[in-house]
This record gives C-alpha cells, sequence and structure tokens, in this order.
C-alpha cells in the first residue's frame, strides 16, 4: 500500500511543479507585454531552471553515493549520471554561447514574432516535459505500460514543438522580413540569431525525439524493471535538458527588449 | 598487409571516402535539381564538400564499427563488459579495442604522425625564409590551385592547427594509458566512448589535412573572418576537420573526469592522488566545457560562407570582434589543456629521479586547478590591437598576469623538491629538467605581451611565436618525450636506448634555445608573423639562416627519437621490475602491464611522493581472499 502511496506522491509533486512553471511562464509572458523588466525576466527564468533542474532532472541524485560493489547496476547508474551530467554541461556552453552572440549582436532588440505562436510551441514543450515526468515516474515504480502511454503523449508533443517551430514559425518569421541571409537591410542581425538560435535547439529536440522512440521500443521489448531503467532516466533528463535550454531561449528570443523590424 | 586491409582502420577510411562522396553527390544533385551550379573549382561545389565531409565522418565511425555495440544498445540487445581482442601485434592498434591501454598507444601513435606531419610543414616554410625574397614558393609556381605564398600560408596555418590536434591527441594518450593505472582501476569509466572519442580523431584528421589540397586557406591557425568568409573550400574542411576533433577533446575529457569521480582505489582521498591525476582534471575541466565555445565560432562561420548568414559581417550588422571573443574564450584556455598535463609530468617525475618528496603537494594539485579556472577569465589579452572596447584592456592585462601566481607556485615547488635532492638524470629526468627551464623562457616572456603597453608593438611578430613555442615545447614537448621515456617500458616491457635518448635531447634542447630566441629577436627588429617574405633592409637574414638551420637540426633529433622508438619496441634492453624505482603502483606489477591491469587491487596506504622516507610505501596490495568467478 506504501508503495502506491509512494508513487502517486511523486505524481502528485510533478503536477505541483508543472503548475508552478506554468504561472511562471504567464507571469513572464504578461511581465514582459505590460512593461520593458529584463532583469525580472531573468530571474524568472532562472527560478525556473532551477525548479526543473531539481524536480524534473533530479540533479540531487549525483549526490547519491552508491556503496557497494562496483559491478554493480546501482554503481553502474551512478557512473553513468555523472557522465550524462557531464555532457549536458558541455552542451550547455553551446547554447550559451548562442546566448552570447544574441547579447552583442542584438542588445536589448529582439525579432518581431508571433507571440500567441512563441507563447503556444513554449506551452506544448512544457507540458511534454510534464508528462515526461509523468512516464519516468511509472517507470520508476514498475508500471512499464504507464510509461509507454506517457512517453506516447511526451513524443507527440516534442514533434507539435518542433513542426511548430521550422514549419510554422520558420515560414512566419520570414515573412516577418526575418530571413536567415539577414537579406533586409534594415533588419540587421535578426534572422541570422534567430535561425540559428532555434534550429541548434531544434536539432537538440530532434536528438531527443530519437532518445524517446529507442526507450519506448526497448520498453515494449520489455528490458526496463522498476530497478534497472538507465536508459529511460538518460532519456528523461535529457528531455528535460531540452525543456530547460527553451526556458532561457523563449525570454531571449521573444520577451526582453524592443522588437524591431 | 593483409591484416591491415581487413582492419578497423582501412575499413573506417573506406566508409569515409564513400560518405563523402556520396553526401557530396546529394547535394550536387539537389543543386542541379534546383537550377544551381553544380560544380565548381575543386570538382564539388563548397556546400557538398561541407556535407560530405561531415557524412564522410560519421561513415568512418560506423564503418570502422566503434559504434557497434550502442547500435545494439538501442536495438534492445545487451553486449558484454569486455570484448575478448583476438588481434595481436601491431594489429591491435589499427582495430577496435575497448582497452585503455592500447587506446592511450593509439592515440600517441597518431600524435606522432600528426607532429611528423606538422614538422614536415614547419622545415618546408622555415626553408622558404631562410633569405629573404622568394625561392620556391614562388609566385609562378602552382600546387593544389595554390601559388607559393598562398601555399606557404595555408602550410603556415595547417603547422598551428595540426600541431594542436596532435598534442590534444598527445596528451590524451598520456592520461588515457597513465591515469587509471595511477588510480588502480580497470579501465576507463566508459570504454566504449574513449574508443569513440579516439577513433573519431582519426577522420577528423583527415578532413583537416584535405583543405591542404582543396584550395588551403591563409587565416593562420585562427580563422579569423572576415578573411576566413572568404578563403578558398579549404578553409571549410580546416573549420569542419576542427570541429569533429573538438569532440574527441570533449567526451575524453568527460570520460577522464567520470574516471577520477569514481573508480579510484581504495583509500586514495582527493590529497592522497597523484599529481598527474590533478593536472588531468584541471585539463578536462577546460577540454569539456570551454570546447564548445571554438566548435560554435567555427559553426557559424561555416553557416555564414553556406547561408549568408553574416553573424561576423559588418556590412550585415554582424561583428567580427564577436568571433575573436568566442574563439579565444577556447583558445586561449586551451592552451592550458596543452601544459597542465606536462607540468603534471613534471611534478610526477621530478620525485622519483631527485629521491626526496615532491615539495608542497597541495599547493601543486591546487595550483592546477588555479591555472584551469584564471585561464578562464584572460582571453582578450589576445584582442588589445582587435578595436574591443577599451575599458576591457586593462581588467584583462591583470588576471593574465595573475596566472603568474599558480604557475609560480609550481616552479618554486620544483626548485624547492631539486633542492639538495640526489639527482639523476637518465633521459626521462634530462627531459624533465629540459621542461623546466624552456617553460620558465616562456613564462619570462609571457608578461610584455600580457602588458597593453609593450602588446601594442608586439603583438602579430615574431616575439609572439617564439614566446608560444616556449611555452609548448616547456608545457607539452619535452614533458611528453619525458613521458614516452618513461612509460615506455610500462607499455612495451623494453626499454628505450639511453644513447639514442641522450643524443635527442642534447641536439634538440640547445637547438630549441636557438630558434626561439631567435624568433623572439627577429620579432623585436620588426619581423611580422604569418608572411612568406620580408624587406632584406631590416637585416635578420643571417638570424633567418641560422633559424632554419636550428630547425632542421631539431628535426633531426626528433628523427632520432623515432628510429630510437620503433627499433626498442624488438630490440631494446629488457625492463625487470621496478626501473625507476618509483613508488607509483604501476610500477609495483610486471612489465607490459598485463590486460587487466592489477590482479590483486591495492590500497593508498601512504602518500605518493615521500621517497626517502621511511614508511610503508604508496600502496599496499591487498590479498584477496580466493574467490571463485572474479576474472
Amino acid at each position: 500500500m506504501a508503495h502506491s502511496q509512494d508513487k502517486s506522491s511523486a505524481l502528485g509533486q510533478g503536477v505541483v511543479i508543472f503548475v508552478y512553471l506554468a504561472v511562471l511562464t504567464i507571469i513572464e509572458y504578461f511581465v514582459a507585454i505590460s512593461f520593458n523588466a529584463t532583469s525580472l525576466l531573468v530571474v524568472v527564468a532562472i527560478i525556473k531552471a532551477a525548479l526543473v533542474m531539481y524536480y524534473y532532472m533530479h540533479i540531487y541524485k549525483l549526490n547519491e553515493s552508491e556503496q557497494g560493489d562496483e559491478h554493480s547496476y546501482a554503481y553502474k547508474t551512478g557512473t553513468n549520471r555523472l557522465g550524462l551530467w557531464l555532457f549536458l554541461l558541455s552542451d550547455g556552453f553551446v547554447f550559451a554561447g548562442l546566448l552570447v552572440m544574441r547579447a552583442n549582436l542584438l542588445g536589448l532588440t529582439r525579432p518581431h514574432l508571433n507571440q500567441m505562436l512563441g507563447l503556444g510551441v513554449t506551452a506544448v514543450l512544457l507540458i511534454s516535459s510534464f508528462f515526461m515526468n509523468r512516464g519516468e515516474t511509472a517507470m520508476k515504480y514498475g508500471d512499464v505500460k504507464g510509461f509507454m502511454r506517457n512517453t506516447i503523449i511526451t513524443f507527440v508533443l516534442g514533434l507539435g514543438f518542433l513542426l511548430g517551430v521550422v514549419l510554422v514559425e520558420w515560414r512566419l518569421a520570414a515573412h516577418e522580413g526575418l530571413v536567415a541571409s539577414f537579406g533586409n537591410p534594415a533588419s540587421g542581425p535578426l534572422g541570422g540569431v534567430f535561425y540559428m538560435m532555434t534550429g541548434m535547439h531544434a536539432f537538440h529536440v530532434f536528438t531527443g525525439l530519437i532518445f524517446l522512440a529507442v526507450v519506448w521500443n526497448n520498453a515494449r521489448k520489455g528490458i526496463y524493471t522498476a530497478e534497472k531503467h538507465w536508459g529511460v532516466e538518460a532519456a528523461a533528463v535529457y528531455w528535460h535538458f531540452v525543456d530547460l535550454v527553451w526556458i532561457f531561449f523563449y525570454p531571449a528570443l521573444y520577451l526582453i527588449g524592443t522588437a524591431v523590424q | 598487409m593483409k591484416g591491415f586491409f581487413s582492419s578497423a582502420l582501412a575499413r573506417g577510411l573506406f566508409w569515409q571516402l564513400i560518405g563523402t562522396l556520396v553526401g557530396a553527390g546529394l547535394v550536387t544533385g539537389i543543386r542541379a535539381l534546383m537550377g544551381l551550379s553544380a560544380t565548381d573549382t575543386f570538382f564539388f561545389t563548397e556546400p557538398a564538400w561541407v556535407l560530405g565531409g561531415f557524412i564522410g565522418a560519421l561513415s568512418f565511425l560506423v564503418g570502422s564499427g566503434v559504434t557497434g555495440d550502442w547500435i545494439k544498445w538501442a536495438r534492445g540487445i545487451d553486449t558484454p563488459d569486455h570484448h575478448e581482442d583476438h588481434h595481436t601485434g601491431w594489429e591491435k592498434f589499427v582495430n577496435v579495442s575497448l582497452d585503455h591501454k592500447v587506446i592511450g598507444i593509439q592515440y600517441t601513435l597518431v600524435a606522432l604522425v600528426l607532429i611528423s606531419i606538422g614538422g614536415l610543414f614547419a622545415l618546408i616554410f622555415r626553408t622558404e625564409l631562410a633569405a629573404s625574397e622568394l625561392q620556391f614558393l614562388t609566385t609562378d609556381m602552382k600546387l593544389f590551385g595554390q601559388n607559393g605564398p598562398q601555399l606557404y600560408n595555408t602550410l603556415m596555418s595547417l603547422h598551428g592547427m595540426i600541431m594542436i590536434v596532435s598534442i590534444l591527441l598527445g596528451i590524451a594518450g598520456i592520461i588515457n594509458y597513465v591515469v587509471p593505472l595511477l588510480l588502480g582501476a580497470q579501465d576507463m569509466a566508459f570504454p566504449r566512448l574513449n574508443a569513440f572519442s579516439y577513433w573519431i580523431a582519426v577522420p577528423a584528421a583527415v578532413i583537416l589535412l584535405s583543405s591542404l589540397f582543396l584550395g588551403g586557406f591563409d587565416t593562420g591557425w585562427t580563422g579569423y573572418p572576415p578573411l576566413s568568409a572568404r578563403a578558398p573550400v579549404g578553409m571549410q574542411m580546416f573549420f569542419l576537420g576542427v570541429f569533429v576533433a573538438g569532440w574527441s577533446s570533449i567526451l575524453g575529457a568527460l570520460n577522464v573526469l567520470v574516471t577520477v569521480v569514481r573508480m579510484r582505489a581504495k583509500g586514495m582521498t582527493a590529497m592522497r592522488m597523484p599529481i598527474f591525476v590533478w593536472a588531468s582534471i584541471a585539463t578536462s575541466l577546460i577540454a569539456l566545457t570551454a570546447t564548445q565555445f571554438i566548435g560554435l565560432a567555427f559553426q557559424l562561420v561555416m553557416f555564414q560562407r553556406l547561408f549568408g548568414m553574416g553573424f561576423f559581417d559588418p556590412a550585415k550588422g554582424g561583428n567580427p570582434v564577436l568571433f575573436q571573443h568566442l574563439f579565444w574564450f577556447y583558445s586561449h584556455p586551451a592552451v592550458y589543456v596543452f601544459i597542465l598535463p606536462g607540468l603534471g609530468v613534471i611534478s610526477e617525475l621530478l620525485p622519483v629521479f631527485v629521491r626526496k618528496p615532491l615539495y608542497g603537494y597541495r599547493w601543486i594539485a591546487m595550483s592546477s586547478l588555479g591555472i584551469a579556472l584564471v585561464g578562464f577569465v584572460v582571453w582578450a589579452h589576445h584582442m588589445f590591437t582587435s578595436g574591443m572596447n577599451e575599458y576591457l584592456r586593462v581588467p584583462f592585462m591583470y588576471s593574465t598576469l595573475l596566472v603568474a601566481v599558480p604557475t609560480g607556485v609550481k616552479f618554486f615547488s620544483w626548485v624547492a623538491t631539486l633542492w639538495k635532492g640526489k639527482i639523476s638524470t637518465p633521459t626521462p629526468m634530462l627531459f624533465v629538467l629540459g621542461g623546466i627551464v624552456v617553460f620558465l623562457m616562456g613564462g619570462l616572456s609571457g608578461p610584455p605581451n600580457a602588458t597593453v603597453s609593450t602588446d601594442l608593438h608586439l603583438h602579430d611578430t615574431y616575439f609572439i611565436v617564439g614566446h608560444f613555442h616556449d611555452t609548448i615545447f616547456g608545457g607539452f614537448v619535452f614533458p611528453f618525450f619525458a613521458a614516452i621515456y618513461y612509460w615506455f617500458p610500462k607499455a612495451t616491457g623494453r626499454k628505450m636506448n639511453e644513447t639514442l635518448g641522450k643524443i635527442h635531447f642534447w641536439l634538440m634542447t640547445p637547438s630549441f634555445f636557438v630558434l626561439t630566441f631567435g624568433m623572439m629577436y627577429i620579432g623585436l627588429i620588426g619581423m611580422r608573423r604569418r608572411i612568406a617574405d620580408y624587406d632584406p633592409a631590416l637585416g635578420i637574414d643571417t638570424a633567418h639562416l641560422v633559424l632554419t638551420i636550428a630547425g632542421f637540426a631539431i628535426a633531426l633529433s626528433v628523427l632520432i627519437f623515432f628510429y630510437n622508438f620503433f627499433a626498442s619496441i624488438k630490440k631494446g634492453e629488457k625492463a625487470e621490475g621496478n626501473v625507476w624505482n618509483s613508488r607509483s603502483p604501476e610500477w609495483q606489477v610486471p612489465s607490459p602491464m598485463p590486460v587487466h591491469n592489477y590482479d590483486t587491487p591495492f590500497e593508498v596506504v601512504g602518500e605518493p611522493y615521500d621517497y626517502g622516507l621511511k614508511d610503508g610505501g604508496y600502496v599496499k596490495f591487498i590479498e584477496e581472499p580466493a574467490k571463485k568467478g572474479k576474472h
């Protein structure tokens, strides 16, 4: 009985965190359209990132030191976890570099983009992170079916985000006069920065979708159990990382500064 | 030879060729359908070469079989932790192996190949510089679509980057071979990732070298736009090659960090780790993070050229100085990536040959981290003349001068360790001492470049070239040779020839001093970097001739090293027991190292460098109670 109580409280925590993140995103949006408050947006983004890293990506697990046999699955998982986080740290520098580029080239201006679409894809990605968390929690308690169901929802939402950015947003942006080649002299480097940042992020979403498909397929084959599911954890943490990056990219592209056409 | 053609290396190269052709063909076909020009000077168009090069590198990895286990895992198939390696002799080194010792030697061998290529390029353009006027790299000659001075630029630029890749592979080689042995681990934390990190460097080197044949480029190793935005196709191959090689460095560094954190022997607390392990941590922290910035900077120029996204094109609202910031954010810390393992080798070997404890262990350990961390905030000292905001100059000047503090700690420790020691000077120790002196010269010629007022004069002169070669020879090349002479018996079971080793040292060291002091001298007089010719009125013809002769003397000494290296594998004197009388765990077991490293695990019971003191030694092997089924 305690087991199912643990599970429902873990799922409940996922819901609470999701609500926090959603509220913060809405606050972010209304602050940005109402007045100019760059530093406030940065603070909100950092709070959101901290919530995701702690409650969805479980960064504290790095601190759990598994004693005992070096050949045990638990010990190896600890090693793998450290490797994954170091990879994310390294990958984070790519996105940090893109933010530096954005700050240097655009300063306090931003491209003129469709705000509703931006908020829409952001919401879709956030909701997908929520379902990813549910899926991973299900697997932690041995519920393979629940994991597969939630992963499919995550996958579909992720695909929706990817197509929303690449097929819809990129085209709309082109109509707004943003072209990759900075073709419009008045728009300056806006287009290049916009396409580079969204493109690099979309590439990571794409690889995340591949990982989701791989772990879904392996779960279908029944190779994951409540104790042994490192692949699931890795794919989930990576997926949350992609969301984490967007927590910074969304305000950087849509909210900060004044829109320039 | 039959063994070679069926090796992973040969398969990889074959698939790289196929992949390049397929990728390039694909772009060419699409361009033809879209009605764009399908061919160019070097047959394929630039986008075709870029995509081809990229797919070629991926094809190499799949074709060589290094990704095989991962593909199986993705399909839900389990694989054994270790694979039996049925290859023997040299065939081991051209096939995929998961053993960190084999991978370490593979890295080292490729590093030596690249050092030879980079050195050969240097000899060619050094010969051209021996006298003023153009002698053989003339404007009339034509090779690979380049005239003489253009070829000079390509060789000079490639010398820089080939050597940098070679250094990255060289330190990876030493770290890979030595660190798990020092930790008492059976292997690196991720053996497959380790193999992958090595094998990805091979196609990277091929792509990098291919730039020579695709019109070359004339930017120097820094690849600054706007020049790099207009250079021939070779420029793209340069960017792509470095980008791919960067992944080798990043993933290798990740592996080292995880290995150190998770796989230390019992009792090896942080303050009882060998200094070389500390140095590896420091270097890996930089390589893991900062490398992404050079990758990004190069990617942005590639995209600027391919899609016209003018990130660095002022006419389109871009900013060329941004490139320099992104580039140096990696490329300055990168020189600490090169030297920190070398300085670690010096601290590691010095007490062995002085028979005295290492002076100030904690300070040395922390100074490596100190150099690494300060190294992140000094990058703009390369840009004093770039036109960046002037108020940035002074803070970057002071942060740069701050690097002298942790570096000074190391020197102080080395001198104090040498003080009143029982110094013996076999070849590895000679190179350690040489490294200390040469690095001191590099260190002393540094502050004039870091100080704004003097740098404005010295920027882009041969003074910089002389300073740089001093730091890198002192911080990498000398310790690298020391490490090879020192651990060669561990890897092969035979020692390298002492006489030849000493000839190598005594030929290389004085020639090297002549070379770099000469470079600094002509630089002060007014010799610019990166030009094929100079004004005879400068009166430095004789100096250049002497430099060229010194350059050839260094090359000769390295040839002697190569002969010694390969001859000793077969004919060297057998290495019995603890060759250097070291406290380090790897010398307490027979050479060559057993396949799974230590048959009985050890426990750390003392300090690593307490030579000459009466204690129970550094490590004690645990007699394991007879357990069945443990490998």
